[in-house]
């Protein structure tokens, strides 16, 4: 294993890692602000994704761009279905919660494949497969503007819920919904700012990794179950542990399969999730709550 | 004491003409093979017992204990891997290899109670799956002994002999129908022994309410176990009889994310914590897939003659629904939990109730 | 003498629509059309649709009944169960993944329903001497055999280098792949499984460039060949060849990513420019049709129906004598040659042979084996365009 190895591994890691964080961080603000875990957060990707692909090929957008549409459609979608759907169910069995989301990620997968086929898609951009060469080193062009992007909202959604009263009255939601309510904040309201922030940041997500790959309806399951490790890992409703979750998950996944192996790095991240459970329940970040 | 059937309506108390119905029932399910000859009605009525034992199984943690494993898929692969392996490998036939099978799911349901069961909530659901994917991802990885993404495939059941005789060859339906039969009304009966004994008091005091439970001088950890320990064997005992069944498994088939949602799914539609909920479910659930998946509504609309096949609503039926059977099953779902927060059972349970307080 | 007899009838009967117009005939498909297997299960459905035409066009009208399995064993055995014994038909077609192929093989020796295959790739589904399973497509070892052959043709290269899904395929396409090399004397210097849909593949890539390979040998069932060989690119990995075994490599959305798709191998069950009658006009109806090119799933598909709907139909639907006419009848069409045979562990396997191509300047060219390959020179060694 030679260094150079290693320091590409880790490079990589880190800058995969930053989309990870971006879905972790909408799990985990659904999550803080209503104790329901969305089985859908992927199915929300996978709809950024497909918007993303045709603004690009139908009016020319690029990816990067296009996320200024993806994330207030995003946000009114999820907005929606939280109005419709989610808010309903708000203060019954927590199982049911976790069916209703089941159900909503089947609904959307499958009327993607009804309108668009199931077919996949291929978002090919002139910088798909470009890199810098940095002394031997190569780093993903489009992964590092997507990093970037994510540092961003990543930032400006920490400053959003501090520093605003809106966010605020979030941070209060998702500290007690009782008080909150009793204080005169108006907590539906709040679920249905969160589920859009979160699904925001989800479509974002899949804005952001589809010129390096590729979509289809089903895609979202597989990010679904990755969001879930994040946002434990982080801490379930810490922004700044979801951010470090996903960044270490993405490091853990890239480095261990140069240095152990490749079939069993998937095992390793769950490894590490299930000791961050042992040792600290709430996780990285689990006492300061957003 | 309560009985199972007026549990179903809401009753209590034993009375005999219930126990009747309840034997009757049990005897025309054990006497349809002797009328019913398309194996196409005893494959459906085959996965019905599976769904219903997998229900079951899970109902003893997630609807009486309260923590809802959304990992079961291990302990249903668990069995199917643990009684095809020894098949496989050492020709051991499955109704010795399947101790194999339960024997495992209790080991590792152990290992993963004691690594869970300190969480709570949604923290327990989220370490449940994280763990089901550890076994999955462990068996894809050890080919030598699972033979990895190849999958196990079975090629002959041996023969069930009693003596020199045999019993049955496995070739038709009928002895899996049996044995799916008998193994669901064994789960029932399991249930139903639990619900009306102490441990039953036990699971669902935790569920009420962990505290109090533990401050009454109920031990959390402990009982919680036996729960899931239960809970896994009878579900790996479907893992077997899928196995021997379909003779055909992988790590994709038998131990991914999407069996343990179905797991689940089955249990809460039908309506958690009771005896008859997962029954409900699976009744539900199976028929209903399967007619949309199989687009039968379409084709007896066009079969029937209120749509003609040529035209744009028969095209339209014949192409697309069959496309859409998992979106209508989402909507279902979605619907169901809307609609009827307590499942099947308890939706009927109220409307009962309801009509009671009309009547009166 | 009497097996060549009917041969004889049979082609006869094809030859003459007229005599062959029997009455309508039941087919079953059983095909994924929904889950993470439908995107080229979608290829399945389409290839059967230009096959029903033609049938129509011979006087023969199928009455299809589609069956969908979602890529899951139990509903696959639900969809056969229900064609053999409630719906009668004379034959079924599928199902499409190795998984549900597996699980129904069996049964179709249960009900005596003649089952033929068109292109999973599991070698055992028909090495379990199963008499009413056929197989028209080659099976997994034969995906890597004949990527070595293609350039052993061409060079000596000494290191190999496998990155491969940690699937069914992957694991046995890779299998014969690494007997084969022991056998030539090639080095193996990487082993890499993948899990099927990762995102990130620079890591596992930019190790196996440090071993400086003279081949990398990829295996991808799905779209996971693009993301492989974009970080191949950006990474700068750069063997003499890139060989793809698997449908990831010979898809439409592949070929289309010129930067990064020239030159690379691949091996197929069918490509537009061999030289087996109809292939090019069906390449063409299908692109006509559908707006798209074909995958080899929609030829074998296509082809699997032809000959199950044209053998059911002679044989007036009775499924016995449909089987007998499987088991010894040849045809030739867009797959070439069809004959069932019984050879090395194989039952009623069609010895398909497959082909190589290769990506040059956005088209797919076959170049091994020679009596199959148009003008078309392979180019060797690879450079990054």
């Amino acid at each position: 294993m030679t260094f150079s190895v290693l320091l590409q591994a880790l490079i990589s890691g880190i800058l995969i890692g930053g989309v990870y964080a971006l879905i972790g961080i909408g799990l985990t603000i659904i999550f803080g602000v209503m104790r329901v875990i969305n089985f859908a957060h992927g199915d929300l990707m996978m709809v950024g994704m497909y918007l993303t692909y045709f603004l690009f090929t139908l009016a020319g957008i690029d990816p990067f761009v296009s996320i200024a549409i993806t994330i207030p459609l995003m946000f009114l979608f999820g907005g929606i279905l939280q109005k419709v759907f989610i808010n309903r169910i708000l203060g019954t069995l927590p199982q049911n919660q976790i069916l209703l989301t089941i159900g909503l990620g089947l609904i959307m997968s499958n009327a993607m494949m009804l309108a668009f086929t199931s077919d996949y898609k291929i978002l090919t951009t002139s910088y798909s497969s470009s890199s810098i060469n940095l002394g031997g080193i190569s780093i993903s062009q489009p992964l590092t503007v997507s990093f970037v992007i994510t540092a961003v909202i990543t930032v400006f959604l920490y400053w959003f819920l501090m520093k605003t009263d809106t966010g605020q009255a979030i941070r209060a939601t998702a500290q007690d919904r009782e008080a909150a309510q009793l204080m005169g904040i108006n907590v539906k309201w709040m679920s249905i700012l969160a589920f859009g922030i979160g699904s925001s940041l989800a479509g974002t997500a899949g804005a952001l990794i589809s010129p390096t790959y590729y979509i289809f309806p089903q895609v979202g399951s597989a990010f679904t179950l990755k969001a879930f490790v994040i946002t434990v890992l982080g801490g379930m409703g810490s922004i700044v542990g979801a951010t470090l979750g996903g960044i270490i998950i993405g490091i853990v996944e890239s480095v261990g399969a140069v240095t152990i192996s490749s079939d069993w790095k998937d095992v390793l991240v769950f490894t590490i999730f299930l000791l961050v459970l042992l040792i600290k329940p709430s996780g990285l970040m689990g006492k300061s709550r957003m | 004491m309560r009985n199972p059937i007026t549990q179903l309506t809401g009753q209590q108390g034993l009375t005999p003409v219930t126990t009747i119905i309840a034997l009757l029932a049990l005897a025309s399910l054990y006497a349809i093979p002797c009328f019913v000859e398309s194996p196409y009605a005893l494959h459906i009525m085959i996965l019905l017992f599976l769904s219903t034992i997998m229900g079951e199984g899970w109902n003893i943690i997630g609807g009486y204990a309260g923590q809802y494993s959304v990992g079961h898929a291990a302990y249903f692969g668990a069995g199917a891997y643990g009684t095809l392996i020894l098949l496989n490998m050492k020709g051991i036939p499955p109704w010795y290899g399947v101790w194999a099978g339960i024997g495992a799911a209790v080991i590792l349901s152990l290992i993963i109670g004691n690594i869970c069961f300190r969480l709570r909530g949604p923290y327990f659901v989220l370490a449940s799956i994280a763990v089901a994917e550890i076994v999955r991802l462990t068996v894809l990885n050890i080919p030598s002994i699972t033979n990895g993404a190849e999958g196990i495939l079975l090629s002959d059941l041996p023969p069930f002999k009693i003596g020199e005789r045999v019993i049955t060859d496995f070739i038709s339906k009928v002895p899996f129908y049996y044995i799916g039969l008998t193994l669901a009304v064994f789960t029932i009966l399991v249930t139903w022994l639990i619900q009306n004994s102490k441990l039953g008091y036990y699971f669902q005091a935790i569920r009420e309410d962990q505290d109090a439970a533990h401050s009454l001088g109920i031990n959390l950890n402990f009982y919680k176990n036996v729960a899931l320990a239960i809970s896994a064997s009878l579900t790996s005992l479907a893992g077997a009889f899928y196995a021997i069944y379909v003779k055909f498994i992988d790590p994709t088939t038998v131990l991914p994310l999407d069996l343990s949602v179905q797991i689940v799914l089955i249990a809460i539609i039908g309506g958690i914590g009771t005896i008859f909920g997962p029954v409900i479910g699976a009744l539900v659930l199976v028929p209903l897939s399967e007619a949309l998946r199989s687009n039968v509504i379409a084709q007896s609309l066009i079969n029937s003659g209120l749509v003609k096949e040529d035209s744009g609503m028969g095209v339209f039926l014949k192409e697309h629904l069959a496309h859409a059977h998992v979106l209508i099953y989402g909507i279902l779902v979605v619907v169901v939990i809307l609609f009827m927060p307590d499942g099947v059972l308890g939706f009927i349970k109220k409307l009962a109730a309801r009509r009671k307080r009309g009547d009166a | 003498m009497s097996k060549r007899v009917m041969a004889l009838m049979l082609a006869l009967c094809l030859a003459l629509p007229g005599f062959a117009q029997a009455a309508k005939v039941k087919i079953g498909f059983i095909n994924t059309i929904t889950g993470a297997e439908a995107p080229i299960g979608e290829n399945l459905t389409n290839g059967v649709i230009l096959a029903l035409e033609d049938l129509k066009k011979k006087g023969i009208e199928v009455d299809l009944i589609k069956e969908d399995d979602t890529g899951k064993p139990e509903k696959s055995l639900s969809a056969f169960e229900k064609l053999a014994t409630r719906d009668n038909v004379a034959g079924v077609v599928g199902p499409y993944t190795s998984a549900c192929a597996n699980a129904v093989a069996s049964r179709a020796d249960q009900y005596k329903v003649p089952l033929l295959v068109p292109v999973a790739a599991k070698e055992e589904i028909t090495q379990k001497g199963f008499k009413y399973v056929f197989r028209l497509n080659a099976p997994a070892d034969v995906y890597s055999s004949v990527l070595m052959d293609a350039v052993l043709a061409l060079d000596k290269p000494k290191t190999i280098a496998y990155i491969y899904a940690n699937t069914d395929f992957g694991i046995s396409t890779v299998k014969t792949a690494k007997d084969y090399a022991k056998k030539i004397g090639l080095h193996e210097v990487a082993d890499e499984k993948y899990a099927k849909g990762a995102p990130d593949f620079r890591s596992t890539l930019s190790k196996v460039k440090s071993l400086k390979p003279d081949l990398v040998f990829m295996v991808s069932y799905e779209v996971d060949a693009i993301t492989l060989m974009r970080q191949s690119k950006e990474i700068g990995l750069s063997p003499k060849a890139f060989l793809g075994a698997g449908a990831g490599f010979t898809t439409d959305q592949f070929l289309k990513q010129k930067e990064i798709s020239n030159l690379v191998f691949s091996s197929s069950q069918w490509t537009d420019d061999v030289k087996w009658p109809g292939a090019k006009e069906f390449y063409n109806r299908y692109k006509k049709k559908f707006g798209k090119e074909p995958s080899y799933h929609a030829a074998c598909s296509y082809e699997a129906m032809r000959i199950m709907a044209e053998t059911a139909a002679a044989n007036g639907g009775d499924r016995e004598k449909t089987r007998a006419g499987l088991k010894s009848g040849s045809w030739k069409g867009i797959m070439g040659d069809v004959k069932f045979i019984d050879y090395d562990k194989f039952t009623n396997q069609n010895r398909h042979e497959m082909l190589v191509q290769q990506i040059q300047n956005g088209q797919y060219h076959t170049v091994f084996p020679p009596k199959y390959a148009e003008k078309t020179k392979p180019i060797y060694p690879f450079k990054w365009k």
